[in-house]
């Protein structure tokens, strides 16, 4: 950490770059439990500008939903524990604001629509209820009005007959209607920033077309920053500009999607793309990431990826690398190939790596 | 365009007049007129059947679960979970079977495998009437053939060790020998990649990617000919599916496997199947070897359902075909053909009348390409296709 939080806090209208929205520096978010500490977001650095697209990817229990749910404050303490870290967010540090002020910010100027939207809505309040609730608490509006921008904002993401919907209860919508009903509450009080985490995973292709097709046109309508989370290569690839491929608590590779999905550098993000199957792959066995995810109470001493990883040695079991610039200070890889110390190591692995890059496209390559 | 006439007056009339003979399987397969040929289970050769060398063969297939209401709780109606479906699978063969929850698929697989009754047709297994079969002669059906589910947490109880898990099956079906049974447990835990010494750990004590290689090896142990892989890696990270599919694959060349593959990753399908069914609503609406299908699908629906696919290339923009609205409910499943509702096709040829009135047979479009649409001439070097198999094919 570089300068004390109250400086920084003191000076941050003026040395932030405004046009930031969202700027994650260190975060650390642990938990506490019984036998001993989850690190679930252990040194997480990333910015979204204003109005711009980004993609958080990773497995389960990478640590991209706790991402989220610290941006948001919704992380339980205890067990849970921001250890590090500043969340910028418009101006202020999210991780200091009292419990009134982040509770504007949530729902207000932040929104996040959830993957399962069976559980996220309220099961006893009517849908429109629910809407409204979130207008009159930001907006300050009146029951009569807010039912009115509720209708509206039911009509804006496509449900049809929204006057009959927002007298509906949740059990009465499918699923695809339910997940609109989670965006329209979601952007009933124009949020600057929508988090949207694994917000297609529970719904059928067809409905998840249409659901991603809704959510890139809010966002280009709206102009509306957007964090997507999900597991999903193929639906980060339609849908945002740029990417953060987590793993194990960090980030491991980030760039434009073009750079990060054609010319993945992390070994990581290059298994993952190569284990996607397609019917260039058939016939022949799928490329695998050997192993497993290192368990959360005993990681790895140096990088986390190194006991999956074709091409580590020595330095990598004792050191963890870290999240070197590539050209670019967005475009970032977490590996000690592409720092000096593996400059040397890389003609072993040049043709080898050359190989993995090959692997990852094959398959949707054109 | 056909004349509605060449396939409204009834199903046994066959599919349009420029596509191949119709042999008696088209009748066979679909159409409530077409109730149980008298060709038999075992139909003409060039049809949905796959010939001679067929494992498995349904005809007629039809799953209904009655809906109970009133006071007095009686029926009041049906949900169509599987509604007059008919087709091979060839021994070695991987059928994948695909479409969206609710279309019966799972239902399907547990039809044949006699977990759920069937309400009327036939599935012949190497030429025994599996759904006729009572007592010992089930029982030493269900050996024969085998199920892996798809939640790796909820389909292994949680209170018994590893070796009662695989070692239950063995001894329902009269592997009497304690020490014998423990073997065989072993040795299956082996061919699907874990060590030996596991038998006596507990569910809790494993990864998702672990235990989904317990459900096979569960599968494995019994020395089956057959199993119904239901969405067997839906719940796993991209990096452990990977390495369950090449489990699939290596157990199946090695064993002589032959797989009915159910899932709704339509690229996972892609990768393991040799021939691939789409289901909407409980009906089979399309059936061809896999390079076909995603290359020239002809029912509209699997357009739709191939345009929506994502693909991780960001060059590629596809301008997708979206489906409005949601899946009706199979209770209540729509008039004539089920997807008119949903159909972009009909939309475009400007709503014919036969496509709510007419229920279309599926019929065979190309030798060995089945679709059950009415009008499969206009989908046939239709761009809609071009733009939906792109990166997909």
């Amino acid at each position: 950490m570089s300068a004390p939080i109250e400086e920084l806090a003191a000076s941050a209208e003026k040395e932030r770059d405004p046009n930031l929205l969202l700027e994650v520096s260190g975060l650390r978010t642990y938990f506490h439990v019984m036998d001993g500490t989850v690190k679930a977001v252990d040194g997480v650095d990333f910015a979204l500008p204003r109005g711009e697209t980004l993609g958080l990817v990773g497995e389960s229990g990478c640590g991209k939903s706790v991402t989220a749910l610290t941006i948001m404050r919704l992380i339980d303490t205890p067990p849970g524990e921001i250890v590090e870290g500043e969340i910028w967010f418009d101006g202020r540090d999210l991780t200091t604001l009292p419990d009134e002020e982040i509770r504007k910010v949530r729902g207000g100027e932040i929104a996040m629509i959830f993957q399962e939207p069976m559980t996220s809505l309220n099961p006893v309040f009517t849908v429109g209820n629910q809407i409204a609730e979130a207008v009159k608490l930001h907006q300050g509006v009146g029951d009569k009005e807010a039912m009115e921008r509720a209708i509206e904002s039911l009509k804006a993401v496509g449900v049809p007959d929204p006057e009959k919907r927002v007298k509906q209860y949740p059990h009465e919508l499918s699923g695809g209607l339910r997940q609109r009903v989670m965006i329209a509450m979601a952007l009933s009080c124009e949020p600057k920033l929508l988090i949207a985490d694994e917000p297609t995973t529970a719904l059928d292709v067809t409905i998840q077309a249409q659901i991603l097709e809704l959510i890139k046109e809010i966002q280009q309508r709206t102009g509306t920053a957007l964090l997507l989370i999900t597991h999903d290569l193929a639906v980060v690839a339609e849908t945002v500009q740029r990417i953060a491929v987590m793993y194990a608590g960090v980030i491991v590779e980030q760039g434009t999607v073009e750079e990060v999905l054609l010319d993945p550098k992390h070994p990581y993000t290059q298994g993952l793309l190569s284990s996607i199957p397609g019917k260039q792959k058939r016939g022949r066995e799928l490329s695998v990431i050997k192993g497993v995810v290192p368990n959360p109470f005993r990681m790895p001493p140096g990088c986390k990826f190194e006991p999956r990883c074709p091409f580590a040695w020595e330095l990598c079991h004792t050191h963890e690398p870290d999240l070197v610039e590539l050209g670019r200070a967005d475009r970032r890889s977490r590996c000690f190939l592409q720092t000096p110390a593996g400059a040397l190591r890389r003609p072993e692995f040049a043709a080898a790596a050359k190989q993995a890059v090959r692997d990852a496209v094959t398959g949707w390559e054109t | 365009m056909i004349e509605p006439g060449a396939t409204s007056a009834a199903p046994m009339s066959g599919p349009p007049a420029n596509v191949g003979p119709p042999p008696e399987t088209v009748a066979a397969t679909q159409g409530p007129a077409s109730a149980a040929p008298d060709a038999g289970p075992r139909a003409g050769a060039s049809s949905v059947a796959s010939g001679d060398g067929s494992l498995l063969e349904l005809r007629n297939v039809k799953t209904y679960f009655p809906v109970l209401g009133g006071i007095m709780r009686r029926t009041v109606g049906f949900v169509y979970a599987v509604d007059n479906v008919s087709f091979d699978i060839k021994r070695g063969e991987t059928l994948g079977l695909v479409g969206e929850s609710g279309c019966g698929k799972t239902t399907l697989g547990r039809t044949i495998l006699r977990l759920t009754k069937a309400t009327e047709g036939s599935v012949s297994f190497g030429g025994t009437d599996v759904l006729s079969l009572k007592g010992d002669d089930l029982r030493r059906m269900r050996g024969r053939m085998q199920i892996i589910f798809q939640d790796p947490y909820g389909s292994l109880n949680p209170r018994m060790p590893v070796s009662d898990i695989i070692g239950e099956g063995l001894l329902a079906q009269g592997m009497k020998n304690s020490k014998e049974r423990i073997e065989r447990v072993e040795h299956s835990l082996e061919v699907v990649g874990l060590r030996a010494d596991y038998t006596r750990r507990y569910p809790h004590e494993f990864s998702g990617g672990q235990r989904q290689r317990i459900g096979i090896a569960r599968a494995l142990a019994l020395e089956p000919e057959f199993i119904v892989c239901d969405e067997p890696v839906s719940a796993l990270d991209v990096s452990i599916q990977s390495q369950i599919l090449n489990l699939l694959q290596e157990l199946k060349e090695k064993f002589g496997l032959t797989y009915l593959f159910v899932a709704h990753n339509l690229s996972v399908v892609q990768y393991i199947s040799d021939r691939v069914g789409v289901m909407y609503l409980g009906k089979l609406v399309e059936l061809a070897d896999v390079d076909h299908l995603y290359a020239a699908p002809r029912h509209p629906y699997t357009i739709a359902l191939l345009s929506a696919v994502p693909v991780p290339n960001p060059k590629i923009r596809k301008k997708r075909l979206v489906l409005t609205g949601d899946v009706p409910s199979p209770v209540n499943p729509p008039s004539g053909c089920h997807f008119h509702t949903r159909c972009w096709l009909r939309e475009k040829l400007g709503n014919p009348e036969i496509c709510s009135t007419q229920e279309p047979p599926l019929s065979e479009v190309e030798p060995g390409h089945f679709a059950a649409c009415h009008f499969t001439d206009d989908t046939k070097e239709a761009p809609e296709v071009a733009e939906a198999v792109v990166a997909v094919a």
